[in-house]
């Protein structure tokens, strides 16, 4: 099994430093009684560190699934600009 | 006056058809993509189905875009311990149409260029926000805060519609119409996924799918794999609900266990991991109310146009045709100088396989997701196997016997096979 940060760190991205394209709401992810995300999310940019979530749009392959399987509001989700974000060789 | 005839959202299958469509025909469109270079943030398995594209290029089948020609395809059940598969090999592929391999990077990239060499204006690199809308009509599209306008607007950005969503024509998917694809390119010489998987050139392909009916915890995946030229294609399309049911199994674990599998680890054994990439897949149809409205259409992924019955999964040939259609309407609206209202979209979609598929297998996805088929046939099919092929010095048995014997190690599930057995027979 190839753990999933060596299957990331092969991807190309173009981070944006001035845009983060989902924001969380943390006062929402704290009473959070599943943490979904962090199962479903990818490329594990939902982590819980001392059972508290940590996001980071870095990783971001921009797939939408974060959007769907949070059930409780606190994903706010939007398209990259300016050709910014996951480019990937193959597709 | 507007800036152009049509914008086109999106540079996949749909977006870029639609836009050669139109610029051969000599309508000023716009095709924007936000990733640059276009289509570089596109994801298939992929296998492109059918000669659909052949309505806009014509000699599609020569490019040096397609990856391999598909011979052999396979359906396949996986147990923990056993493969249950076909393996249908065609001379007849030959005369009938299976598909191509592509890799969408590449492929998508190409598209977009014959749109430009077709006279298309093709941008990539900058995201439309949304659907501008005056006077309940829409006028063209909102880029950081300007507008750009145009007749009308074909929507083809994909399984995530953002642009559909905040345009409030389109409301975020149920678990049950969305599924998420996780996928590897794995690289291996030309001459080892030929012989590997028997095929009888470099220049013929394997595709198969997979019922993944040992996951941890009971997830329901299917899984695919396809050979590309130089490399191999892998990846797990996972249910949400499910998924979210278990919630403690990581989505990108599970096509790690699908690699692992006892049958599928030797198929991509000494090969490298070259990429990894995640998609959301539509499932069970059209997931938009309507695929049109005064001043624009809705094309490809973005209005659910994709099919899935367990033995095939299509996505790329839907979104081709209808994106063909959505510039035939247009431009037949626009001959007949009426307005931009398009439900002859709408129409044109229900004449083809696009909407009849839709219509014909509605609630097949309550079959391709069931208990039975992702656990309770592969365990009587793998059962019923070990009897026949197997000897162990007693009489055999008539093969009825031997099914109906399997079958009925698996009573507690009895009643839930023949509800879905029935469901498969009528939808299937």
């Amino acid at each position: 099994m190839i753990k999933i940060e060596d299957r990331l760190s092969l991807l190309n991205y173009k981070i944006d430093k001035s845009y983060e394209h989902i924001t969380i709401n943390p006062s929402i992810c704290e009473t959070c009684p599943d943490h979904f995300c962090t199962f479903a999310c990818p490329a594990k940019c939902y982590t819980l560190i001392d059972e508290k979530l940590n996001f980071k749009y870095e990783d971001c392959v921009e797939c939408g699934t974060c959007d769907t399987a949070c059930s409780h509001g606190s994903v706010a989700w939007t398209n990259t600009k300016g050709g910014h974000g996951v480019k990937y060789k193959f597709g | 006056m507007s800036e152009f005839d049509v914008i086109v959202v999106g540079a996949g299958p749909a977006g870029a058809s639609a836009a050669i469509r139109l610029a051969s025909n000599k309508v000023n469109v716009l095709l924007v993509d936000r990733a640059d270079p276009p289509g570089s943030k596109n994801v298939s398995g992929g296998v492109l189905w059918g000669d659909s594209l052949s309505q806009v290029i014509p000699d599609w089948e020569k490019s040096n875009m397609l990856e391999r020609y598909v011979e052999a395809k396979g359906v396949t059940f996986l147990t923990k311990d056993s493969k249950i598969s076909i393996d249908f090999r065609s001379k007849k592929f030959g005369e009938y149409k299976s598909g191509y391999t592509v890799l969408r990077t590449k492929f998508d990239a190409w598209l977009a260029k014959k749109a430009k060499d077709a006279g298309a204006m093709v941008v990539s690199g900058v995201t439309v926000d949304k659907l501008a809308m005056k006077d309940g009509k829409v006028i063209g599209v909102e880029q950081s805060g300007e507008t750009i306008t145009s007749d009308s607007v074909i929507l083809a950005e994909g399984a995530n519609s953002r642009v559909a969503y905040d345009s409030g024509i389109k409301k975020k998917p149920e678990d049950q119409k969305i599924a998420l694809g996780v996928k590897e390119v794995i690289k291996l010489p030309e001459k080892t996924i030929t012989e590997r998987f028997g095929l009888t050139s470099p220049k013929m392909g394997f595709a198969s799918e997979y019922v993944l009916g040992f996951l941890d915890g009971g997830v329901k995946a299917g899984g695919f794999l396809y050979t590309n030229r130089e490399s191999i294609s892998i990846g797990a399309v996972i249910s949400m609900g499910d998924l979210r049911k278990n919630n403690q199994t990581y989505s990108f674990n599970v096509i790690e266990q699908f690699k692992d599998h006892p049958f599928i680890a030797p198929l991509i054994q000494d090969g490298r991991v070259e990429e990894y990439s995640a998609h959301l897949v539509p499932e069970g149809g059209m997931s938009v109310d309507s695929v049109y409205g005064n001043g624009y259409m809705i094309a490809g992924d973005t209005a659910g146009l994709t099919f899935s019955n367990g033995l095939v999964l299509q996505g790329m040939n839907y979104a081709v045709v209808s994106g063909i259609l959505a510039a035939d309407s247009f431009m037949e609206r626009k001959s007949k100088g009426g307005d931009m209202n398009f439900e002859n979209y709408q129409k044109n979609l229900e004449n083809t396989f696009v909407l009849r598929d839709m219509n014909n297998f509605r609630g097949l996805d309550q079959v391709t997701w069931s208990e039975s088929i992702h656990s309770t046939i592969p365990a009587i099919a793998e059962d019923a196997m070990l009897n026949i092929f197997s000897e162990n010095g007693n009489p055999k048995k008539h093969l009825s016997q031997i099914v109906i014997s399997s079958a009925l190690k698996q009573k507690d599930k009895r009643k839930d096979l023949a509800v879905d057995l029935y469901r498969m027979l009528r939808r299937m």
